[in-house]
């Protein structure tokens, strides 16, 4: 019952805010949902672990090990968008950027958008799972268009058109693998249960055209290049706590469909194929972003290409297979975490400097300590140094890869050295160069940074100590994938 | 209904598209998308025929409301609104537009693509002009540069996959899809708000004018 809950109060909660005339009420209600929403996330969690199996609930949801997982990302950025969102907005209502109305629109589409991906994840029916991830993508436009400005419209553009055609494509595959079943079941709704089922009437054609539909379609939303265009734009003139959710909560739930697919895809063709597709969507994005990154501009714009990269490397992962899809798991779990340190640390120079060029951006290690400080641990996180946890996903997956795709692995190592050069070009340009007498040395607020800190804190833990439940939910997500 | 008459009805769809790339007035492109999804009722209608379930008539009836009556009025406001009489140009040229048309329709007819247009093998010219549909829509969204022609292309791709949904018997539960019209719906007020947001900040729907953006 636990995830109707969750998604009865998060529309409960955008309805109501509706009503709402008092800014401090919308955020109370707001902050409270999340943490009652993070809190029946774990129990489903934890019920998933125990069980080992999938937790079905009316025939409409079905959650297994890696769906848990991932609502327990969503719920964890859900409260930490939520408890940075409050500071955030206040400030710029101070500066005058943003009026109530924005704040109030901001809470509603937040919550909307939060209860498209639980549902998006948790859907028993490939179908309903596509109308929520197209959900996701209308309650996030208008959030990207936050600003009214010209260029956060061009964003919310590219977004919304981008993304739709993608989910189309990905919708025309995803009826592709339903020519396997003969007839609608009684209840008329094709469950990813009934597809696996019957995968053995599945022409491996039609798979291999389907799966590829699929890649294109929901690696648009994934952001795999070469349909990651919007990306950029989006993450940069959204918010910042959404850019948060948009990397880490959003692209978990894209991939965690293609990953169902590829399951039914396996089953038919072997896994050579979904394998060597993911492997060269991999590459190629870690490749591309790398290489932009060198020369970014803008500090969300970088952020975003990490993402892009770091979707490469999740690929990579489940596409040499093996320990590459722990490590790809588990990455999955730390590049959510760490995306949530970093844009929210963004969201900090953002309100200092007014700017979210690179150039503009001096000697902040002085001016923010604690928010630059969390953004080069951020740093030191995302791009594998030791001891993080990334720096053993990244080792696990090149591992796996290296003895049948040396030359992919060693390419692949290759551009992620180029991103660690490209950050820490930015990283001492921003931070450890001389700053502007004329600013002011203080934080922000300090509701600005306990955000950060969480995170930073959850990270470290996770980087030494994963608790028995995550440990059995991973276990049994590589058993399946 | 028999296939010669579904045939009839897919082939002047088919025409609606190659008239989408042709107008240049943006009225003429709401008109050819009325068009377009009003057969789209009608080749639903066959369905209801065949099994007599009720539910379908409600789908039609939503794919009515949305498509052909809600749809078509929020962009003949748009129009009306920034008097907006002609639509934007095209990347490529009208005669680079019909060999590109030429060349997708044959692709969608080759032997390549046999697997998907042959999972009916008695719906094999239907299956094949759905798929040149589909791709002739993927073209109107990538070669037209106004925004409201990119709406419309978007929605003609949606209504591409839909008849290749029909002929492949994949219809599913009536239920899920007016669950996909309702998100439809709502994707067409967005995209609609969005374009009025676009041409008060850039004096045009052209969207090439977005140019903010570059790494």
């Amino acid at each position: 019952m636990e995830i109707f809950f969750i998604v009865t109060l998060l529309v409960c909660i955008s309805l109501i805010t509706i009503l709402l005339k008092k800014r401090i009420v919308i955020e109370v209600i707001s902050l409270l949902g999340s943490l009652v929403v993070l809190f029946l996330s774990f129990a489903i969690a934890l019920k998933v672990s125990d069980v080992g199996t999938n937790y079905v609930l009316f025939n409409f949801f079905s959650i297994n090990s890696l769906s848990a997982i991932i609502i327990m990302i969503i719920s964890l950025i859900g409260l930490g968008a939520n408890m940075y969102s409050i500071p955030f907005f206040r400030k710029e209502t101070e500066k005058n950027i943003i009026g109530f109305s924005r704040v109030k629109q901001y809470f509603i589409f937040l919550n909307l958008f939060l209860a498209s991906m639980f549902l998006a994840v948790s859907s028993s029916n490939p179908v309903l799972s596509w109308i929520f991830i197209e959900a996701t993508t209308l309650s996030t436009a208008f959030l990207i268009s936050f600003y009214n400005k010209s260029s956060s419209i061009e964003a919310a553009w590219k977004y919304l058109i981008i993304n739709s055609i993608g989910l189309l494509l990905g919708f025309f595959g995803m009826l592709l693998y339903f020519t396997s079943i003969s007839s609608l079941p009684g209840n008329g709704l094709i469950s990813w249960d009934l597809l696996l089922n019957n995968v053995s009437h599945l022409d491996p054609i039609i798979a291999k055209i389907a799966f590829v539909f699929i890649l294109i379609g929901f690696g648009t939303k994934v952001g795999f290049v070469p349909m990651h265009t919007w990306k950029p734009d989006a993450y940069s003139k959204a918010p910042p706590p959404l850019g948060a959710l948009l990397s880490g909560a959003l692209l978990p739930i894209a991939f965690f469909i293609i990953l169902k697919f590829k399951i039914i895809t396996d089953m038919v063709t072997g896994p050579l194929f979904t394998r060597n597709l993911l492997i060269f969507f991999g590459l190629i994005s870690i490749a591309v972003a790398s290489l932009i990154m060198l020369n970014s501009k803008n500090y969300k714009r970088l952020l975003a290409y990490s993402s892009i990269e770091n979707a490469g490397i999740m690929a990579l992962g489940f596409g040499f297979g093996g320990i590459g899809i722990f490590a790809a798991i588990l990455h999955m779990i730390y590049h959510s975490f760490v995306k949530s340190v970093m844009f929210f640390s963004a969201g900090n120079l953002l309100l200092k400097y007014n700017s979210d060029k690179i150039d503009t951006i001096k000697g902040a290690l002085k001016v923010l300590p604690i928010t630059s400080i969390s953004f080069i641990i951020g740093f030191l996180i995302v791009t594998g140094v030791p001891p993080f946890g990334i720096f053993l996903t990244k080792v696990s997956i090149l591992s796996a890869g290296i003895k049948i795709y040396p030359i992919i692995t060693f390419v692949a190592l290759f551009f992620m050295s180029i991103v660690f050069i490209a950050f820490l070009k930015h990283i001492s340009s921003m931070f450890f160069s001389e700053n502007d007498e004329d600013m002011v040395h203080d934080e922000n607020n300090i509701w600005l940074i306990i955000p950060l800190i969480i995170f930073i804190v959850l990270l470290i833990v996770l980087s030494f100590y994963i608790p028995p439940f995550l440990s059995n939910l991973i276990n049994n997500s590589v058993l399946i994938y | 209904m028999s296939i010669s008459f579904l045939q009839f009805l897919l082939e002047i769809m088919f025409l609606t598209i190659i008239f989408l790339h042709l107008f240049k007035k943006n009225s003429d492109i709401v008109l050819a998308y009325i068009i377009q999804s009003i057969l789209v009722s009608l080749i639903l209608s066959n369905s209801f025929i065949e099994t007599g379930n009720i539910l379908i008539l409600w789908v039609i009836l939503c794919v009515l409301v949305v498509k052909v009556i809600l749809g078509p009025m929020f962009f003949n406001r748009l129009i009306k609104k920034n008097t907006l009489a002609f639509s934007v140009s095209t990347y490529l040229s009208s005669p680079l537009t019909f060999v590109f048309i030429s060349f997708v329709t044959f692709m969608a007819f080759s032997k390549k693509l046999l697997p998907i247009t042959n999972i009916i093998p008695s719906h094999h010219i239907l299956l094949s002009l759905s798929i040149s549909m589909i791709f002739l829509s993927l073209f109107l969204v990538v070669n037209r540069k106004g925004a409201l022609s990119q709406i419309i292309g978007v929605l003609s791709l949606e209504n591409s996959i839909i008849m290749f949904i029909v002929f492949a018997g994949l219809e599913q539960s009536p239920g899920l899809q007016i669950g996909i019209i309702f998100d439809i719906f709502v994707w067409i007020i967005i995209s609609t708000v969005f374009a009025s947001m676009i041409y008060n900040k850039f004096g045009s729907l052209n969207v090439t004018e977005m140019n903010r953006l570059k790494d």
